[in-house]
């Protein structure tokens, strides 16, 4: 592993335009309080206002100010985001280098979970699990979690079982080492960039299926969310407010996704070096 | 009695809870209970769906024609585009036309199905007025023949266009980057040293042996069928087994919801094999392993 992954995201323009995107968006779910000029649950009796020096986007159908709405949909996405992002690399880790590290029949029946959690899609157990439980984002980050760390595994098995091979581990595996200090000194320190690509493209499966859960009505409904604006939008399609109120919120979640889309795919090559000095221009 | 949800605990009476108890067999043992559902499911029963007031087998097969015709078609379409562009721009990688390709692609890949649904509708129905609102066919229109055909056509047009943009990037990207490996091999250098001609080289040696991967996952992707459109059959309330699935959500038709999961996983286990079936024709190196 010696291709590093800030120079790969640098050297190719999506991947610097991905990262601004990110940067901006974080900025504004950090800094919510202080962009947003109304509390995003605040109703009152002005409903469905076209945009004004007031509201720049209108209000929605119980006069909640759809810009406050937006900023503050940009913490709940984010945040299930990088939640599920952190979870399910953790898992993955600790299961795919558990598996190459201890093999035998502890691998294989991790292994075999694995190959079973990644056959069956995983949209219909959540929306299934949603359905009964209406979660609320420290739920649903668990549950996506859960169920999204199997990919990542995968991958990170295959790479730790070609690290273990080195002769560094054989030496430290001399003096006595044990299999935690190998994972812990040796197996995961190399593994830094594929798990940072499994990180972004876990973030941006849980940026997309928190969209959706809300869009189809089974996630909390007192939480602000992307999905969940959208919803509500369409079902006043017939109304010109889509202008003001579905478009600049769907923006506002594909611009997340790209950036995330656009990150991954420039930290690709640490995954495949011959895909390398491709964008560069 | 969770299966009806918190209200219809409002309209409880003891002998409509007994009589509940009798219809689910709640008062059977869950071993018995499951090992009846294991039976029954063997002679092609799936259950009664209370929403719909038929079995839910019926349900199903009523709805997965009109899935089969928009996955498929949406399918076939955005991997056979994915694909094309994927070698075209492989081929001229690092040129001006492959970058904007890629970007644009990429960019298209960020949009959630669900949304580039709701652009199209609001854009070509509600504005102006060119496709239907909704549905898969005009009710109570008499139509057969030609004109059958093309009022389904008209509805299922833009369903289509948005999930063939939605699920054109992947199969472009993962051609795209096959492609790049794949133009480096050595044979790829005797290939050119032959003489052979460009478009002999770019389809039948590079193009051919970047399809695997894409095939492979159009294969998952056909396994996702059901759940594949969900959302945008939604959004167009499409009547296909998508929609079944959301509208028995919000009836908490469990039955259904049930018999639809056990229909997605069995799909995805048989299409599974079958692209493991599919794949010495691609690829004869395959059938040589092991």
């Amino acid at each position: 592993m010696h291709i590093s992954l800030k120079r790969e995201i640098k050297e190719s323009g999506p991947g610097k335009t991905g990262l601004i995107i990110l940067l901006l968006m974080v900025g504004v779910a950090v800094l919510a309080p202080v962009i947003a000029p109304y509390d995003p649950y605040q109703q009152s009796t002005a409903s469905l206002l076209p945009p004004s020096w007031h509201h720049w986007l209108g209000t929605n159908q119980v006069g909640q100010d759809i810009w406050s709405r937006l900023v503050y949909g940009a913490r709940t996405s984010l945040l299930v985001g990088f939640g599920v992002g952190i979870l399910s690399t953790l898992l993955g880790t600790v299961f795919g280098v558990s598996a190459a590290l201890v093999g035998g029949l502890y691998e294989k029946v991790v292994m075999r979970i694995v190959d079973a959690f990644i056959v069956i899609p995983m949209i219909i157990i959540v929306i299934l699990i949603s359905a009964y439980i209406s979660p609320g984002i420290a739920t649903l980050i668990l549950l996506l979690s859960l169920l999204g760390w199997q990919g990542g595994a995968r991958v990170i098995r295959a790479q730790a079982l070609s690290l273990k091979e080195r002769g560094h581990v054989t030496a430290a595996k001399s003096f006595g080492a044990n299999q935690f200090y190998i994972a812990w000194r040796h197996i995961v320190p190399d593994l830094g960039p594929i798990l940072l690509v499994d990180f972004i493209y876990g973030v941006r499966r849980a940026v997309f299926m928190e969209a959706g859960l809300a869009f189809l009505g089974i996630s909390d409904p007192t939480v602000v969310s992307w999905g969940m604006m959208m919803r509500d939008a369409l079902s006043f399609s017939y109304l010109n407010v889509w202008q003001w109120w579905l478009v600049p919120t769907g923006v506002a979640l594909s611009l997340t996704i790209i950036g995330l889309t656009f990150v991954g795919h420039a930290a690709e090559p640490v995954l495949e070096p011959r895909l390398r000095g491709v964008e560069i221009a | 009695m969770a299966i009806y949800g918190d209200e219809a605990l409002v309209a409880m009476t003891p002998e409509l809870e007994a009589h509940l108890v009798e219809r689910f067999a709640l008062d059977k043992p869950l071993w018995q209970q499951f090992g009846t559902y294991f039976l029954t499911l063997f002679q092609g029963e799936l259950g009664y769906s209370y929403y719909y007031n038929a079995t839910v087998l019926s349900v199903i097969l009523g709805r997965l024609p009109w899935t089969l015709l928009l996955v498929g078609t949406s399918l076939l379409l955005s991997t056979i585009l994915g694909i094309v562009l994927g070698i075209e721009s492989g081929w001229r990688r690092g040129s001006r036309t492959d970058r904007a390709m890629l970007a644009g692609l990429m960019s298209l890949n960020g949009f959630p199905d669900f949304f580039l649904g709701m652009l199209l509708l609001i854009t070509f129905s509600v504005t102006w007025g060119i496709f239907p609102l909704a549905g898969a066919l005009t009710p109570y229109s008499g139509l057969s023949g030609l004109g059958l055909l093309l009022d389904v056509l008209k509805h299922l047009f833009l369903p289509v266009a948005a999930l063939t943009l939605a699920h054109l990037a992947s199969g472009y990207l993962l051609t795209r980057n096959t492609m790049i490996t794949v133009l480096k091999e050595p044979y790829m250098l005797t290939a050119k040293a032959k003489g052979l001609s460009q478009r002999v080289l770019k389809y039948r040696h590079a193009g051919r042996n970047s399809m695997l991967p894409v095939v492979t996952q159009a294969g998952i992707w056909m396994g996702r069928v059901v759940t594949g459109a969900l959302f945008v059959e939604m959004v167009f309330a499409y009547p296909g087994v998508g929609y079944l699935t959301y509208e028995a959500l919000l009836a908490r038709d469990y039955p259904v919801i049930q018999g639809v999961f056990l229909i997605v996983a069995v799909s995805v286990l048989v299409i599974n094999f079958l692209i493991d079936l599919s794949y010495p024709k691609l690829d004869p190196r395959v059938s040589h392993a092991h």
